[in-house]
């Protein structure tokens, strides 16, 4: 029906000049700050905020959407050439995308992350055009119990993403737990381990606790060893995907479509828990399960999928209903305010040209943006191939500038110092760092919708059983703990019994 | 030898004297410092002067975003720059009041540590429900209120926020109670009233107008002094029987304490005719705020009664945020 026409009114107006040009600015940005670890479309779109006054609300909207899902694209880069993942959504890239890149085969895994992303963004784009109102409204339905419930599956799903000892994730998880309680709590405003200082009353950033684990953890140890890291990565080989890689890529591809396409529509914070839960799944169902962590390509194509379908249904709420999903969406939801367009459901029908033309948008602009990221493979892999000693003060300078362009301010980068020790100290202990990020993002989220659950049920808890979708993610919860301590419980009676015979 | 000495005299207190002597002022570039982040109300206000200022005053002007601690850490840097002009701030309600009534140990005094400039817009606050929440009207949602005690959720933008105190005074002069459920800003909170999450909630005009109008939101009253031309149906806080609840969301400039008198003069007057612009005015109506643009004087005293208000609020309700 309306659909149709609304597809086809999109592409008339995507296809007239001008907002052609502009998508292919934005998904060109996009990529390159993307590509740029540490700055993030956030700050981006702030700065270009006031140049987009003087455009079409088309135009203008098209252009900041490009950006968004062009940024998500280019994350991936950093995570897979040197582990230094950007955006929440990338840290899970980096576990297996890193592995890959030191055994030579950076150009298949960007290669991967690359035909994932467009994949999922051509059926996520489809998705949106098909199903956005009703799917808008399943997401409001979404209240701060299921929040929580959902939260509690993604935590536990974070159990699966370690590849090491149980205790050691289990002691990760928590000290991410903590580190997210820093900051003002949301219910009662008091302050929670900011030990007087101004700098960490909002809490800490993610970029700064990711830059610091990750990027400059990685460094120290990389430079601990003498010899350099270029005769550590093995010789590039295979560029591109042969047909027994499409083999393994296309049906996590497709999964992680799916979650990441579910997620994403939850204005709440679903879509950060996409690219983990892709992860976790495909670590469950793979047949070569034992390849994560370890560089298994289908470790990076799920999660890109993921996070790039999340990052396009993420727009219903925005859309349909004029909720914004994440700190860009509420940008763009102001840069519509000042075009003088009120946001909210009549947006769709009041002013069909803005809502098919952003549509449409996103499927054109994956199109640039595998056209224009598949060339640049050769180019990104050679990097990885820069002496380390001319590679690491680029990677630490622009850490820097990332990490200082969240707020301005110099604590910031004080804290980032700090995180880069505490990065090199956990890889010591071996301590993983993508349980305790996810942690770290779901602890403070998972508080905060546990205390409102609780204030709007009037303090009882049995809100997370009555609600049926909560109930029902508990359950799942539950299985999923079990499904994964038991085998685990198992091996260790198994290695008990074996030493007892020894 | 004594004509050298006359003229570096000279030179010495021309120097000494400049930063009181402003008369070429500005000669550098000035610092807008908004103490949020990007995209919100005090942003979207700084960035639409900010080209007018320019304009005016013939160097640039730069939006600086220093977010943090409710706009604190914004202002605390302001406090301490030098007060000869180059640094501004631009902040809400918030920053130039409802703080200082707030928390005891701030680390600024609006009125103490910044010269006031100008108010520039301020936006009334609606009185918003679920459309299936079972008051109609005000006078409905005050009888409910009091038959089912501390059960009503009213959802705010965060603790300390303006739909926060407004909810609390709201409650004190009605002699009713609630319950308040913050969020982490507006969006998320307009987001679970929506979807019948929470029950009612004291939001900005702008921003639950279009849901309004759309019918996921229905519309109790308006906190302004008159009715709102956006729905002219829709009566005052005033005219529903509630008296002592006209509450505005305002947008403001301020700079350290202490600028000279000339340039003070020069920096009011530039701010608050960008404001009445026709161009940005125009622009500041779209987003459901009223033009303002008051003097030094008049924001003083304003400053004053609102700082004074909001305390007694904080006090009668016993809202602690720290």
């Amino acid at each position: 029906m309306d659909s149709l026409l609304g597809i086809i009114l999109g592409f008339e107006t995507v296809l007239t000049g001008p907002n052609l040009l502009y998508c292919f600015v934005g998904v060109v940005l996009g990529t390159a700050i993307g590509v740029l670890p540490g700055l993030g479309p956030t700050a981006t779109i702030a700065v270009l905020l006031p140049i987009t006054f003087g455009l079409d609300p088309v135009s203008a909207l098209i252009m900041l959407a490009g950006i968004f899902y062009g940024a998500q694209y280019g994350g991936s880069t950093t995570s897979i050439l040197v582990n230094l993942p950007g955006e929440s959504s990338s840290v899970v890239t980096a576990i297996d995308g890193y592995q890959m890149a030191r055994q030579g085969r950076a150009g298949k895994a960007l290669a991967t992350a690359a035909v994932g992303s467009f994949i999922a963004g051509t059926i996520a784009t489809f998705l949106l055009a098909l199903f956005a109102p009703p799917l808008a409204n399943l997401a409001i339905g979404f209240g701060p119990t299921e929040y929580f419930s959902l939260m509690i599956l993604g935590l536990v799903a974070s159990i699966v993403l370690a590849s090491g000892s149980l205790l050691h994730a289990g002691g990760a998880i928590l000290l991410g737990l903590l580190l997210g309680l820093v900051g003002a709590d949301v219910n009662s405003g008091v302050f929670r381990y900011t030990f007087g200082f101004l700098g960490l009353m909002d809490g800490i950033a993610f970029v700064v606790v990711a830059m610091g684990v990750f990027g400059i953890g990685e460094i120290i140890s990389n430079l601990e060893v003498e010899r350099t890291r270029a005769t550590d990565v093995k010789k590039v080989h295979g560029l591109m995907l042969s047909r027994e890689d499409f083999k393994r890529i296309l049906p996590p591809i497709f999964r992680g479509t799916l979650l990441g396409s579910a997620l994403g529509i939850l204005p709440g914070g679903g879509a950060m828990l996409a690219s983990f839960g892709a992860y976790s799944l495909e670590k469950k169902m793979s047949p070569n399960a034992a390849e994560f962590g370890k560089g298994a390509i289908e470790g990076v194509a799920a999660p890109e999928a993921a996070n790039n379908a999340g990052a396009q249904t993420s727009f219903i709420p925005m859309l349909t209903l004029g909720i914004p999903s994440n700190p860009v969406m509420a940008m763009m939801i102001g840069a519509l305010m000042i075009q003088g367009i009120q946001p909210g459901p009549l947006v769709m029908t009041q002013q069909p040209q803005l809502f098919w033309g952003i549509i449409a948008s996103m499927w054109i602009g994956n199109l640039f943006l595998l056209v224009l990221n598949l060339p640049l493979i050769g180019l990104w892999v050679r990097m990885i191939s820069v002496p380390y000693h001319f590679l690491y003060p680029a990677i630490l300078a622009f850490c820097a500038i990332g990490v200082f362009s969240l707020n301005n301010s110099t604590f910031d980068l004080w804290l980032l110092i700090a995180f880069g020790a505490f990065g090199y100290i956990s890889r010591k202990l071996s301590i993983e760092p993508a349980p305790m990020m996810l942690a770290f993002i779901l602890g403070p989220m998972m508080e905060e919708y546990l205390r409102r659950a609780l204030l709007i049920s009037g303090g009882d808890p049995m809100t997370f059983v009555n609600r049926p979708a909560s109930a029902v993610m508990l359950v799942f919860s539950i299985s999923l703990l079990v499904l994964v301590l038991a085998p685990s419980l198992r091996r260790k009676r198994d290695v008990a019994f074996e030493e007892d015979v020894a | 030898m004594n004509r050298f000495k006359l003229a570096s005299l000279a030179v010495l207190s021309a120097l000494v004297a400049a930063p009181t002597f402003a008369a070429g002022f500005p000669e550098k570039p000035i610092t807008i410092i908004v103490p949020f982040p990007p995209g919100g109300a005090s942003d979207t206000t700084a960035r639409s002067v900010a080209p007018k200022l320019q304009e005016a005053l013939g160097q640039p002007v730069v939006v600086e975003n220093r977010p943090g601690a409710n706009g604190s850490t914004g202002a605390a840097i302001v406090k301490e720059a030098a007060p000869d002009g180059y640094t501004l701030l631009v902040g809400s309600i918030g920053v130039f009041a409802i703080n200082a009534a707030l928390f005891p140990d701030l680390p600024y005094s609006p009125s103490k540590d910044l010269d006031l400039l100008t108010v520039f817009v301020r936006t009334p606050n609606v009185l918003v429900a679920n459309p299936e929440f079972p008051a109609n009207t005000v006078q409905e949602l005050v009888d409910y209120l009091k038959k089912n005690p501390n059960k009503v959720t009213f959802a705010s933008s965060g603790n300390g926020s303006s739909d926060h105190l407004t909810a609390a005074l709201f409650w004190q002069k009605t002699g009713t109670s609630g319950v308040h459920v913050p969020y982490k800003g507006g969006g998320p909170a307009i987001a679970d009233l929506i979807g019948g999450h929470a029950n009612v909630s004291f939001q900005n005009l702008g921003a639950v107008t279009g849901h309004i109008k759309a019918g996921k939101l229905k519309v109790l009253a308006v906190t302004a002094d008159e009715r709102n031309p956006v729905f002219p149906d829709t009566p005052t806080l005033k005219e529903a029987g509630v008296d002592g609840v006209t509450v505005y969301s305002w947008q403001a400039a301020g700079a350290p304490k202490g600028l000279p008198a000339d340039v003070k003069a020069k920096l009011a007057e530039g701010l608050a005719s960008g404001a009445k612009d026709a161009q940005v005015s125009a622009r500041f109506e779209e987003m459901g705020f009223e033009v303002v643009a008051n003097t030094p004087e008049e924001f003083a005293k304003f400053q004053a009664e609102e700082e004074a208000r909001w305390r007694q609020v904080v006090k009668d309700g016993n809202i602690t945020a720290n």
